[in-house]
């Protein structure tokens, strides 16, 4: 299936609109997917100026949606031109967002897209305009009116990562580590993949201790926890295995051998994501009905519309929501 | 590079340690004179060695043979079974390169893996740790761990404890004092005359402010100030996550990690057969190879020499510093 993306540029005040301007004139690109740029105007030209490059904007009306084809635009007349502020964090900026994303959201629910790529947003601003969620993962799933279990996911090259415990003190990690919190991790890294064309994906499972526990020395979680879970898994003929002492997991990745690490916690993770690829991380809004991805860093406020910036993460986005909106989503484990 | 050799014990001699002394001399030879500190008999056969009574003979004969300083044990070895009766011999061994790097004959200690309960069993083996054991023989000193590579330096402030328990292990004595030891060690060791330390935060986001913990703000950040104005160039507390990509990593001499994972992730997803574990704190440079006895592969042959040559190299660099 040629798969339909909906495009969106972030926040205008960062490097978003620059990163997608770069992103259109990338070898390709515009052949892997009909993609629809949603959003001003103004702001896609601005981006491709300060990227140096050509963007047309083919700019269609609402009712030409359903059967575009190729590079389309949608104008969207969020903001003012001259109320893009660059570098700054501002409540017009962060409605931009939110109307571009409602928007993109929108036409994925209801089938004229497959896929929603973001480029990166501001929190402070979007939370000054109207947020209401703890982060956007939250606010699309509430959006989408979905109540099912959905967590980020971060994503290396051909590495995935879900974790168990997320945004929460260390001291309070090992009370929230239970079977079936990391069931969901294990089960939402499988489908993920599965939806990322991936057949029979190899999911490790990160220990909680160091050398995950030394035989109960230090620790048992991985004894009275996690194990029991992981052996439930592979009794389900999931390609599971662990739990792994986490400090040579990442080795395991590295060489090719697993798909997805489920981590305990948040830096047992993102240390090691960053650390071997800081400027080609990705995340996946992992669970939602709809792929969603965007580039794991920020609006790099301290080089927006210089013309710097690496579009490399989000070329790695793109690629990714090509596939995962490629294959049809997969039953949900039971 | 230093006139006198690196003293290097055999560790326990029914792991891999004897043979990748050998193939640490192998390929390093002249360049990094070292003594090998054991029983001849427990060496792979066809290594070419020189049996030396003074270790000022080393230098001198290890181009062409390992020098060997030799501690006769209560017999031989079977790679990959251990044997009590040799236990004691791995104990003198390391007794015997703590007298020859303090009396001035050697110019470092490098350590072979030992197994502590075989120590235990055996020899009635009473610490901890190697790295306990040779903090009392150095006097009872406060030592701390660093591993190292050519690319990053991590310090975990808490080691082997189960993950719940680093919240309160981590007190605000003992990151004081793992911060100052590490400092004094980049100066004395390593030669940095103004060391910069990076110091991780032990949450999240390094507690975001303290949305999600908040030792940063309670203790760890007045801290991290209070040393910073006491003149040393220490940072943070930071975001574990972002400190140690490439650019993140120019920013700092070492890293003074939360607990043991925080340190050893990076270090080992970027370096895995390359780091060398370093005791700081000791009144001599001891380095010892980033690994265990690995009694499942001893006496194969297929040991990787890696962390040991890398272990060679930096005492010998550490003790020239």
């Amino acid at each position: 299936m040629h798969p339909k993306l909906a495009i969106i540029p972030g926040d205008p005040s960062g490097i978003g609109p620059e990163l997608i301007a770069k992103l259109l004139s990338q070898d390709g690109v515009t052949e892997a997917a009909d993609i629809l740029l949603v959003g001003d105007a103004h702001i896609w030209q601005r981006g491709a100026a300060q990227a140096g490059c050509e963007v047309t904007l083919n700019t269609i009306g609402e009712d030409a949606i359903a059967g575009f084809q190729g590079l389309a635009h949608l104008d969207m007349q969020t903001i003012a031109p001259e109320d893009v502020r660059i570098a700054q964090t501002t409540v017009a900026g962060g409605t931009t967002s939110l109307r571009c994303l409602d928007k993109a959201l929108d036409l994925a629910q209801a089938g004229l897209v497959h896929g929603v790529l973001f480029a990166p947003f501001n929190k402070a601003a979007m939370t000054s305009a109207g947020l209401n969620a703890e982060d956007e993962h939250r606010y699309m799933a509430r959006y989408l009116g979905f109540t099912g279990y959905h967590s980020e996911i971060n994503v290396l090259d051909d590495l995935m990562t879900t974790r168990v415990t997320s945004h929460i003190g260390l001291k309070d990690v090992a009370a929230n580590i239970d079977g079936p919190g990391i069931e969901r991790a294990i089960e939402l890294a499988h489908a993920t993949l599965a939806r990322s064309g991936k057949t029979r994906p190899h999911v490790a499972v990160a220990a909680l201790n160091p050398h995950a526990g030394d035989n109960g020395k230090f620790g048992r979680e991985e004894i009275d926890v996690i194990e029991p879970v992981v052996k439930a898994c592979q009794s389900r003929q999931m390609n599971v295995t662990g739990p792994w002492p986490s400090d040579t997991v990442f080795l395991k990745a590295k060489r090719g051998e697993v798909d997805a690490v489920v981590t305990m916690y948040h830096d047992q993770g993102q240390i090691a994501i960053k650390l071997m690829g800081f400027e080609r991380g990705v995340t996946v809004a992992g669970g939602l009905p709809i792929p969603v991805a965007t580039p794991a860093h920020g609006t790099a406020f301290d080089i927006a519309g210089q013309g710097v910036a690496n579009v490399g993460a989000t070329r790695q986005a793109f690629d990714l929501l090509v596939r995962m909106a490629g294959n049809a989503a997969p039953e949900v484990a039971a | 590079m230093s006139a006198l050799p690196v003293a290097v014990t055999c560790g326990e001699p029914a792991g891999i340690g004897p043979e990748i002394a050998a193939a640490a001399w192998a390929e390093l030879k002249g360049d990094v004179p070292m003594l090998w500190i054991g029983d001849p008999r427990h060496l792979p056969g066809g290594t070419p060695i020189a049996e030396i009574a003074d270790p000022a003979e080393a230098v001198r004969v290890c181009d062409t043979a390992l020098p060997v300083f030799p501690h006769r044990f209560a017999g031989p070895v079977t790679p990959g079974t251990p044997d009590l009766s040799l236990a004691q011999g791995v104990v003198d061994a390391i007794r015997i390169g703590v007298d020859l790097v303090r009396s001035g004959s050697a110019s470092a200690l490098c350590t072979a893996p030992i197994h502590k309960k075989v120590l235990q069993d055996g020899a009635g083996f009473a610490y901890p740790g190697h790295t306990e054991f040779l903090a009392h023989l150095g006097g009872d000193v406060d030592v701390v761990m660093m591993l190292a590579s050519d690319q990053l330096r991590v310090v975990p402030a808490t080691i082997h404890i189960a993950l719940s328990d680093v919240p309160s292990a981590l007190t605000p004595g003992r990151l004081r004092r793992v911060i100052e030891t590490t400092a004094t060690g980049l100066r004395e060791r390593f030669g940095i005359a103004a060391p910069r330390l990076a110091v991780a935060g032990l949450n999240p986001h390094a507690g975001e402010g303290g949305a999600m913990g908040r030792e940063e703000l309670e203790w760890i950040g007045p801290m991290i100030d209070e040393i910073a104005q006491s003149g040393l160039d220490v940072s943070g507390p930071k975001s574990a996550d972002t400190m140690f990509h490439a650019a993140a990593r120019e920013t700092y001499d070492a890293a003074i990690c939360m607990y043991h994972d925080q340190a050893l992730i990076p270090i080992k997803t970027l370096d895995f057969d390359r780091g060398v574990n370093v005791t700081l704190g000791l009144p001599f440079v001891r380095t010892s190879p980033d690994h265990g006895t690995a009694f499942d592969i001893a006496g194969k042959g297929i040991a990787n020499p890696s962390s040991m040559i890398e272990a060679l190299r930096m005492a010998a660099k550490m003790a020239a510093a």
